[in-house]
Order: C-alpha cells, then sequence, then structure tokens
C-alpha cells in the first residue's frame, strides 16, 4: 500500500459558522439560504451538464433531441390549424408563428415536466447527503434553457426561410427570457415541492401542460382571445412572455410592456413565495421521500 | 473552542396511519380524513444536548432506534429539528454510505466532478485533488471508463476517496467502516486516524464498539432518542453493555417462578482470558474461557451445563454444553465453578448475550436457565468478512522448489494491517 499523505490544513482556513434550526419565514434566513445557494453554484453547473451528457448519451439522436421537439409540434399544429382549423396569424405564416411560441413554451414544458419529480427521483441522494436541493429542480430549467438556445437555432433558419426582417427590437428577447426563466424557476420550486408530499402532482402535470397551454397564446395570437377576458388572461405570466418573444422576434416590435411588466410583477413575486415554501418544505423533505 | 453544539435538540416524526374508517365510505372520503387526522407522533430524538470540542473524537452509541442515525441526519443538514438549535463551527462533512450519488452512465472522472460538488466540493478544488483521488482509488487505468463496468470494490474504493479529500473541520462518519474487504476498513481507518491527528473534529456514528473504542476519545449512549449516559469511552461503553443485559431480560423474574423446586441455580457467568483475567473483550480467533458459577442444593445426578450465545436480536448463534460428552457429571451439594475453554473462538466480532442452563440429562426442564446473565463483546481479532472464524493452518507448496515453506501465519489482521501497512509472509523462491 503505498502511502498516500493528503494535506490537511484545516486549521488555517476561516470557519463559517452555521446554526442549523426549525425553519422560520425570516428574511434572513431568506439570505442565507441565497448565501448557501451560492456557495453550491459549482454543484448546479456540474448536476446542469450531468442532465445534458445524461439525456443524450445513450440515444441516437442526441443533441438533436432538443430541435425535434418544437420542431414537430410545429408541423402537428400548422397542419391542424393552419390547414384543418383556419387560425388567423396576419401576414405571418403560420409554421414560424408556431415555432416563435413553441420554442419559449417548450422551455417551459420540458423544466416543469422534468422537474416536478426531482425531488422525490434523487430521493437517494437527498437522505444521504446534504446540499441546497432547489439545485435539483433547478439543473433540469438551466439544461432546458440549453435545449432551447440549441432549438433557437432552427427558429433563425426559418427567419431566413420567411425572409423575416430582425430589428433591434430582438434584443427585448433577453429579459423577455429572463421574466420565462424567472416564472419557470417559480413553478417548479412550488410543484417539486408539493410533488413530494403529493404524488398527485406528478400524474397532474402533463394534463396541467396541456391545458396551460390552451390558455396561452401558442397556437393562437392574443389578438384572438375576446377582449372582456384579456384583463383576466393576461395575468399568466406565460401570455406577456409568448406573446411578447413573438412579437419582438417576428414583428421586430417593441414589446407591450404592460402585459410583459405585469408577467415580471407576478413571476417575481411568485418566485419569493415559491422560494420560501420550497426552503420550507426541504427541511423536512428527507423524512418524506 | 467548540466545534459542535446541540442544545435541546428534538425532532418529532409524524407516523401517518392509513385510516381503517367505515368502508361504506366513498374512498376519496376516507383519503380526505386521513389526510385531516393528525398522525401519530413520535420523537426520534428528545432534549439532546451535548458539545464536541475541536480536535475531539465523539462516539455515539445505542440500540437501533435508539436515536442514532437521526443525530446523524440532524447534524449533516438532511433535516430539521423540530425544536432547539445546532451550531456548527467550520465545515462538516458526513462519511456516509460512500457511493451514493455516483452515476452509472458516467465515467470515472465525470463521477469524481458530480459526487465531489455533490458533497460540496468547488470544482477548481476537485482539480486540484483529482490526481490525488484517483491514486487513492487505485483506478487510473478505468477513469475513463463508465463506472457501471466497474467492480463493486472500485467503486466503493472511489466513493471513499473523493469523500477522503474533503477536508473537513468536522467529520461525520457513519458504519462506512463495515464496507468493503479488512484491506480496504484499513485504508480507512489510517485515513480517519490521519484526520484526527491532523485536528479534525470527529463524530462517529456506530455499532462496532471496538472501533469506537480505538477511535472515540469520549461516548454519548442514546437510549430511546434521549442520552443516556455520557462521558469517558471505556465506562460508556459498559454502561451499555450492562444496559443491553438488562434491556434483553423481562421476563426473567416469571420465568424463574416457574423453576420452583430446583436442585441447583446458576449464580453468575463470566469470560475470561487464557491467563484467567476478566475480559472486556475477546477477540475472533483468540482464546476465551467462560465460567459459570453454581449452586447445587443437593446432588444432581448426570448433570448439563450449556451456554448460549444470542446476538442483539435474540438469533442463536452458538451453543456450548457439556451434554455431548460421554463423560457423566454428578455434582455434590455445594458451590462450584464450571468451565468451558475455548482456543480460538469462532464468533464474529459483534456483542454476545448469554444464557446459561443447568439440566439433568434427558430431563424436560431445566432446573435453572439464566437469561441474558452476561454480555461477551467480540472484537474483529483474526476475522476480515464472514459470519464466523474457522481455526486453520496453510501451506504454500511450489512447484519445482527443493523445499516447502509452512507459515503459522493465517489472516490478514485488521489491526495488524492499520499498524504496519500489512502482514506481509515473504516467499523466496529456491
Amino acid at each position: 500500500m503505498s502511502s498516500n499523505v493528503l494535506t490537511t490544513d484545516s486549521m488555517s482556513k476561516p470557519r463559517r459558522v452555521r446554526v442549523l434550526r426549525a425553519p422560520t419565514f425570516s428574511p434572513l434566513s431568506l439570505v442565507g439560504n441565497l448565501r448557501t445557494l451560492w456557495q453550491y453554484r459549482d454543484l448546479l453547473l456540474t448536476l446542469t451538464m450531468h442532465r445534458i451528457k445524461v439525456r443524450y448519451k445513450q440515444s441516437v439522436l442526441g443533441i438533436a433531441w432538443a430541435i425535434l421537439q418544437p420542431l414537430s409540434l410545429m408541423l402537428i399544429y400548422t397542419l391542424i390549424f393552419s390547414f384543418i382549423a383556419k387560425v388567423p396569424t396576419g401576414d405571418t405564416p403560420y409554421a414560424i408563428f408556431a415555432y416563435a411560441a413553441l420554442l419559449p413554451w417548450t422551455y417551459f414544458a420540458t423544466s416543469v415536466g422534468n422537474a416536478t419529480n426531482s425531488l422525490v427521483s434523487h430521493s437517494e441522494l437527498v437522505t444521504k447527503v446534504y446540499f441546497p436541493r432547489e439545485i435539483l429542480p433547478l439543473s433540469y430549467v438551466i439544461a432546458a434553457l440549453c435545449d432551447f438556445l440549441i432549438a433557437s437555432s432552427v427558429m433563425a433558419g426559418l427567419m431566413i426561410h420567411y425572409h423575416v426582417s430582425v430589428t433591434i427590437n430582438v434584443l427585448y428577447c433577453v429579459p423577455i427570457i429572463l421574466v420565462l426563466t424567472l416564472f419557470i424557476g417559480a413553478t417548479t420550486l412550488i410543484l417539486s415541492a408539493t410533488q413530494v408530499r403529493f404524488r398527485d402532482i406528478g400524474v397532474a402535470v402533463p394534463l396541467l401542460l396541456q391545458l396551460w397551454m390552451f390558455a396561452t397564446p401558442v397556437v393562437y395570437p392574443l389578438s384572438a382571445v375576446p377582449e372582456r377576458f384579456r384583463a383576466l388572461y393576461v395575468l399568466n405570466p406565460m401570455v406577456g412572455t409568448i406573446e411578447n418573444f413573438r412579437r419582438t422576434v417576428l414583428q421586430g416590435l417593441a414589446p407591450d410592456f404592460y402585459t410583459l411588466g405585469l408577467s415580471a410583477a407576478v413571476s417575481v413575486v411568485l418566485l419569493l413565495v415559491a422560494y420560501v415554501y420550497f426552503k420550507h418544505v426541504e427541511a423536512t423533505v428527507a423524512d418524506l421521500v | 473552542m467548540i466545534d459542535l453544539k446541540l442544545n435541546h435538540v428534538s425532532k418529532r416524526y409524524r407516523l401517518r396511519r392509513e385510516v381503517e374508517g367505515d368502508a361504506s365510505q366513498h374512498v376519496l372520503l376516507r383519503k380526505l380524513q386521513s389526510l385531516r387526522r393528525r398522525s401519530e407522533e413520535f420523537w426520534a430524538v428528545r432534549d439532546v444536548t451535548f458539545e464536541v470540542e475541536r480536535g475531539e473524537a465523539l462516539g455515539i452509541i445505542g440500540h437501533n432506534g435508539a436515536g442514532k442515525s437521526t443525530i446523524l441526519k440532524l447534524l449533516s443538514n438532511i433535516t430539521a429539528p423540530t425544536t432547539g438549535e445546532i451550531t456548527i463551527n467550520g465545515r462538516l462533512s458526513a462519511l456516509i454510505e460512500v457511493g451514493s450519488g455516483f452515476h452509472p452512465e458516467l465515467t470515472g472522472r465525470e463521477n469524481i466532478f458530480l459526487n465531489g460538488s455533490i458533497l460540496g466540493m468547488r470544482r477548481r478544488e476537485i482539480a486540484k485533488k483529482f490526481d490525488s483521488i484517483v491514486d487513492f482509488a487505485g483506478v487510473r487505468q478505468f477513469i475513463d471508463t463508465p463506472v457501471k463496468r466497474y467492480s463493486s470494490g472500485m467503486y466503493v474504493r472511489l466513493g471513499f476517496s473523493i469523500a477522503a479529500h474533503l477536508d473537513p473541520d468536522i467529520l461525520l462518519l457513519d458504519e462506512v467502516l463495515a464496507v468493503g474487504d479488512a484491506a480496504f476498513q484499513a485504508k480507512c481507518l489510517r485515513r480517519i486516524t490521519e484526520l484526527k491527528e491532523a485536528g479534525t473534529t470527529i463524530v462517529f456514528i456506530s455499532h462496532d464498539l471496538g472501533a469506537v473504542e480505538r477511535l472515540c476519545d469520549r461516548v454519548v449512549l442514546m437510549r430511546r432518542g434521549e442520552i443516556a449516559a455520557s462521558g469517558e469511552t471505556r465506562a460508556v461503553i459498559a454502561e451499555y453493555q450492562r444496559a443491553s443485559a438488562d434491556l434483553n431480560a423481562p421476563e426473567q423474574k416469571n420465568e424463574k417462578e416457574a423453576l420452583s423446586d430446583r436442585k441447583a441455580k446458576i449464580n453468575a457467568v463470566g469470560f475470561y482470558d487464557a491467563e484467567g483475567h476478566e475480559l472486556v473483550a475477546a477477540e475472533t480467533g483468540g482464546p476465551l474461557i467462560a465460567r459459570i458459577n453454581y449452586l447445587a442444593h443437593e446432588a444432581v445426578e448426570d448433570a448439563v451445563f450449556e451456554l448460549f450465545f444470542y446476538t442483539g436480536n435474540r438469533e442463536l448463534l452458538c451453543h456450548l454444553s457439556t451434554e455431548f460428552d460421554a463423560r457423566r457429571l454428578d455434582l455434590s451439594a455445594g458451590a462450584g465453578i464450571a468451565e468451558f475453554s475455548c482456543a480460538e473462538l469462532g464468533l464474529k466480532p459483534v456483542i454476545y448475550y448469554a444464557d446459561a442452563t443447568i439440566k439433568q440429562r434427558g430431563a424436560l426442564d431445566d432446573l435453572d436457565w439464566q437469561r441474558n446473565c452476561a454480555t461477551l463483546r467480540v472484537d474483529p481479532g483474526k476475522m476480515g468478512r464472514g459470519q464466523f472464524y474457522m481455526p486453520h493452518e496453510w501451506r504454500v507448496t511450489q512447484r519445482g522448489g527443493r523445499g516447502e515453506r509452512i507459515s503459522e501465519t493465517s489472516v490478514v489482521n485488521l489491526l495488524d494491517a492499520l499498524d504496519e501497512d500489512r502482514a506481509t509472509v515473504e516467499i523466496k523462491p529456491s
């Protein structure tokens, strides 16, 4: 046995004092939690890369799946809503109209679909090692964001094909995707934490996503929604993000700041509530999974 | 300097019972009721307070369900206490179930980064220690192979190696030493000893009293979620062994009354080493002498003494008896000692509870039957793995050689391996 002398300089390192107690709803603990999350940022990165690698490692098509998913949905919806039922999309071809919305929608649906079960499916880790548990759902969200970026290349191809001209307003995509990411983060935190206790959530999610998609202007434009329902309709943060994503990318217009602002406000508030709720569940998650 | 402090820590679990309910009710209605109903409460840990000083090694012992593993989960922040608070000064790492968190599809290299990050290491830190981790585990050749192709030994070694490179201020140890072969266990123990000498604070939660005694400066004994005793290692372990014997003998009183018209009784059972000194712990493969002190009220003809060894969950592992001997044993009235002596103890290293009986050959009832009248702790001596030790010799015959070398040395002793790398046997080709 060769001698493996490991250097241990535990005496000189600055030490951090932590106090563990029953979870409380205090702003101070929120700051502490964010600090711990920051310390574990490398785990978030590693797990995200792990998600991407594992997903495509033993599949033939590999990373192409990231493109195939929204693309095939686009083809189906184009067939249904453009040839069979005629959905008015102005002068935008339906294919690109649908794809521009399916792109952010797939980001949302993939994240929610994968992250909901993340705490339960990692029970062997959750019951043995401590790390901020929000890393599990969030790693799925970031992996889905990568898929989104890859699938965006098809969007560029479609735009060239349909001769859609790009304006400077396309840069609004960045804050729109940021708002969308905040909302996805909030949704996945709530669903994954609730799934620990009520496994019904996992079963309900596919149905929920289906309904949600039809409550969001993905296959139809926002203008198709009757005026009197619209005030309520736009409270769904997916409306403000998806409609504005399409608007800035395809029409080259500045976003509608009312709907986008509303989406941002709802997302931020929801994310705060979701994080506090998640951390509360986290304290006993190992006893339940 | 206090590194770890538990201040009146309690942990409550809620046990949710399936509600029997009225079968005529709708199934959904019953489900809803069961959700509303306050489930049964169970305090796994109740009002536990202790401190661990910097550089100290604290052992936590107790029976299954005494709250040991809950304490471990609380300390490692896997679950939060219901009341009370835990103050941790420094980086705490738990060395529990090495290899949890490996992904079979990923290569050894990828898993080192994944597992290291899960355990709280920064990527830069892992990269820096990468070579050392690989060498310690001895898997360099397979580092770019998916770990699903690893042997279980390689898997465990890699898992331990990552965990061993955490450089924690406070190290939590579970039953990690119970995995792997003797050489690997020795390596684990050596690394832990190294960390301890470097000033790492250690909390060791284990059933292996021998290991606790070797490693720990102080021991806390848990019973039903509370601290039953704490203090100097040997004293608390002795207390635990005594208490275990008491705990296992609830029906002793009734049993005694049933044997009312007995001619003889057993007073005590004790264990001694070859020199006749009372034993704290025997060793597998080592000598053992067991003595039964009896008192015969009148002469007993054709008497038989028996000694039974049970594990903690009343599994009978071994039985010593005078019955199988052709010699006839007649006892005259008065006190005496029956002695069993074993040259090489075959029992595996755990704690045993002994029953002693005295009866007459062929009789249905025992004259006396003392349950749990003694506790025997067996430490790993000549035993690495398996269920029992078999006394054996060995020899190596080399073809073409002029002479044969026969050695008495047989088993790689864990403790020896710890002290001096490994017991090496030299075979010289002639």
